[in-house]
């Protein structure tokens, strides 16, 4: 039964993180993402009807800058437009909605992020990450790390404590969900394999975080389409279903976040999968695409998402059970570690990679049909938000 | 297909140059106002939706999840809309997207600006244009909206003073309003004199910098039903955006505003009101600049195209006119704190529930617009609501 209002992906365009943007401006990165979202859903920019884009205004030294984006996308002139300034899958969430309202439109929805841009070291991240705190009660504390440029490391260090104090994963079991990450990403590109001990041996950024268990900023923009499913049988590609989806805000308070797990996760999730009729998402999701900012950050969102007993972490891990041949293969595509963290389009790009794999056009295709998948974005220290979708073929 | 969506509740609070309260305890007020007047509480609440223009402002990194706490947000869903000033409008257009679609029952809407915190809002203005092209010309927003005015004034033949006539309008409206930031008794002759900031806009044609914040609280047929007797519906919603390179608009004359004549059209159309001068009551228009407001009373149709200069000289826009726009004061008496001018959309609900204070209109208000303009001057959102 074709059902008028079920929502679906037709069309996705990528920019990958880590490619060559030297020169090309971050409205160019869009328009790419988007040129090549219309050609795979073999559309041309006259029938989109509306346009949604999110993006942080800080992060791209520019006021309005999910406004900025408009042009590249086909927006203008278009009905249903609307700019977030948010994480990339809160567009995704926008999107989803506006079609349920108005089945017969062809909405876009996408982000764009250029980190290049900024200046110093990490690209002046711990400049932003300040900026994000309350000034008056939070702010402060920043100036009490010495260096203020590991500002992000801290954070990240007390989070990654305290999960290892709840969860008993080792240092070295970070380190190999890194290795997992880093080399399904070299898998696909051709690039040398990295072993547990070059992770241990990456320079410490604040303990227990390393070089290697920290995702790197890359430069990304990624566009998909959107549509009902009745709209989509006009159009060549087979459609990916979004069959659940939710979001969740944690407080901004320093002092009143929940570290070493992430609340805000589990929220999503529950919303997700009451929509999608999951009641047991290890058995029923194939594959998971999730936040792995920090190597961590992983293993914290695989609990949260239910994708795994937290007492069961430490055994899955040695078990190889995240791997690509696993039985729940988690960031087959590289994830943040591997491939570069596009700060507010990485959640947009887990949606793209699992969408890939379900159609099975994937650039390295596994062995597995992938059914259901899962995406997962999580907004980080400065966006303490996650995001949560729920693919499937049918 | 969509649902019907209802406003069960609005927040107020004074709007003013420079607010003692943080981004937090602001969203905090409104919102405690909204959920008393909704005779709700923080628990009923499914989703929250904030608007806010531009980070720079309050120099806050993603300003809504500071102020999420404060809106009774921690672990719900929230979403951010940032449209610049449209916001106002666009904010609860995706509040209505929440509840329309099925997904939520109870949103919060909540929008706020603390624009004290900066040394120049303008300064802050300037950068949302292109750094390479436009931002080293120095533009900002009095600057591009005299050149509108100009291109405005210039195609329809109309007259300073009759921007005048609107600030004396609006600012006198607002002395009946307790939230407003600058009431003030003026005639046309005080504003022609006060000196200009971007020929030919004065300064007292413009609104004020504001620190604010307003609620709304939307609900589906059902919960609204149970709530009241009387739900006020949003009957349409509208949007249109142009190109962000203002030179090179699909209609390059500043001085229409097409996009606004898209976002007003689809309204008109999703509410099924043909001729909006007859079948609308009450408009509060967006009206950073008074001849803001003109432009958006003929986008809206409010008045032909062009007449927007007799709508004021006849009174047709005075309070105890045939068609009351911005009794409230609007932007230019009550404060222009950038997204919350939200108000807007929040004065409609008062009209139509006859609970506007001093502020009411003395016409029976069934159906009202409002509409907010923004983005990169380019940007229009429209919305119609109504008894049924």
């Amino acid at each position: 039964m074709v059902m008028e209002n079920r929502v679906c992906i037709v069309g996705l365009g990528v920019v990958e993180p880590g490619g060559n943007t030297r020169g090309v401006a971050h409205k160019e990165l869009l328009f790419h993402a988007t040129r090549r979202a219309l050609d795979d859903a073999g559309i041309e920019r006259e029938l989109i009807g509306g346009a949604i884009t999110a993006s942080s205004d800080f992060t791209e030294g520019r006021s309005l800058s999910n406004q900025y984006t408009l042009d590249s996308i086909g927006g203008v002139m278009k009905p249903c437009d609307l700019r977030l300034a948010e994480d990339g899958m809160h567009a995704l969430f926008a999107g989803y909605m506006e079609v349920m309202v108005d089945p017969g439109l062809l909405m876009v929805v996408a982000a764009v992020q250029k980190p290049s841009e900024r200046v110093g070291r990490r690209n002046g991240f711990h400049k932003i990450l300040s900026a994000c705190l309350d000034p008056i009660y939070n702010r402060p504390i920043c100036n009490t790390v010495p260096h203020a440029e590991s500002l992000e490391a801290v954070f990240g260090a007390m989070d990654a404590r305290a999960y290892m104090e709840r969860s008993r994963v080792t240092e070295e079991l970070l380190a190999r969900v890194a290795v997992k990450n880093i080399n399904n990403a070299a898998a696909a590109s051709g690039e040398p394999a990295t072993a547990v001990e070059d992770v241990l041996a990456s320079s410490e950024l604040a303990w227990p975080l390393r070089d290697l268990t920290m995702a790197r900023e890359k430069d990304a923009a990624c566009t998909l389409i959107l549509t009902s499913e009745k709209n989509a049988g006009k159009l060549r590609k087979e459609p990916v279903f979004i069959s659940g989806v939710g979001w969740s805000t944690e407080g901004s308070h320093l002092a009143a976040r929940s570290y070493g797990m992430s609340p805000d996760t589990q929220k999503a999730a529950h919303q997700a999968y009451r929509m999608a009729g999951i009641r047991r998402p290890e058995k029923e999701i194939d594959l998971a695409e999730v936040s792995d900012w920090y190597a961590h950050r992983e293993l914290i969102h695989v609990e949260a998402l239910g994708l795994c007993d937290p007492g069961e972490t430490v055994l899955r891990i040695e078990d190889g059970g995240f791997d690509r041949e696993g039985p729940i293969p988690v960031n087959v595509s590289g994830g943040l570690l591997g491939k570069g963290n596009s700060l507010i389009v990485s959640g947009l790009l887990r949606v793209a990679e699992v969408a890939r794999r379900i159609r099975g056009d994937a650039v390295d295709v596994t062995s597995r049909k992938v059914c259901v998948g899962l995406a997962h974005s999580w907004g980080g220290f400065i966006s303490p938000t996650a995001g949560v979708a729920v693919l499937s073929k049918w | 297909m969509a649902r019907k969506v209802a406003i069960v509740g609005v927040g107020m609070q004074k709007f003013e140059f420079c607010k003692v309260e943080t981004i937090e305890e602001m969203v905090f007020d409104v919102a405690r106002n909204a959920l008393e007047d909704a005779r709700l509480s923080k628990d009923d609440i499914d989703a929250v939706v904030t608007g806010s223009a531009v980070d720079a402002f309050c120099g806050i990194v993603n300003s809504d999840k500071v102020a999420t706490d404060g809106a009774g947000g921690f672990l719900k869903p929230t979403m951010r809309n940032s449209t610049s000033g449209s916001s106002a409008v666009s904010t609860p257009i995706l509040g209505y997207n929440h509840v329309a679609s099925g997904m939520y029952d109870i949103v919060m809407v909540i929008c706020y600006e603390k624009m004290s915190e900066n040394a120049s809002a303008q300064a802050v203005f300037n950068t949302v244009y292109d750094e390479a092209y436009v931002r080293p010309i120095g533009l900002n927003v009095p600057i591009q909206c005299g050149l509108e005015a100009r291109a405005y004034l210039h195609r329809y033949g109309l007259t300073e003073r009759q921007m005048a006539k609107v600030s004396v309008k609006n600012r006198g409206n607002a002395i009946s309003n307790p939230y407003a930031q600058l009431p003030m008794k003026l005639t046309v002759d005080d504003v022609m004199a006060s000196p200009y900031l971007s020929w030919p806009v004065k300064l007292l044609d413009t609104s004020p910098v504001t620190d604010g914040a307003r609620a709304v609280i939307l609900a589906s047929e059902d919960v609204a039903r149970e709530l009241t007797d009387s739900p006020v519906w949003i009957r349409g919603t509208g949007r249109g955006a142009d190109s962000v390179w203002f030179m090179g608009r699909a209609n390059p004359d500043l001085g229409r505003l097409d996009y606004a004549y898209l976002a007003a059209r689809q309204a008109y159309e999703m509410a099924g009101i043909k001729d909006p001068a007859v079948e609308i009551d009450y408009a509060e228009v967006y009206d950073p600049f008074t001849f803001k407001e003109m432009q958006h009373c003929e986008a809206l149709g409010l008045c032909p195209e062009g007449g927007a200069g007799r709508m004021i000289d006849e009174g047709v826009s005075w309070k105890d006119g045939a068609l009351p726009v911005n009794a409230s004061g609007g932007l230019q008496g009550e404060g222009n704190p950038i997204g919350a001018g939200m108000s807007r959309l929040n004065w409609c609900y008062l009209q139509i529930q006859g609970k506007a204070g001093d502020c009411q209109v003395s016409k029976d208000v069934n159906t009202a617009v409002c509409n907010a303009w923004g983005g990169m001057y380019q940007y229009n959102a429209v919305m119609v609501i109504g008894r049924d």
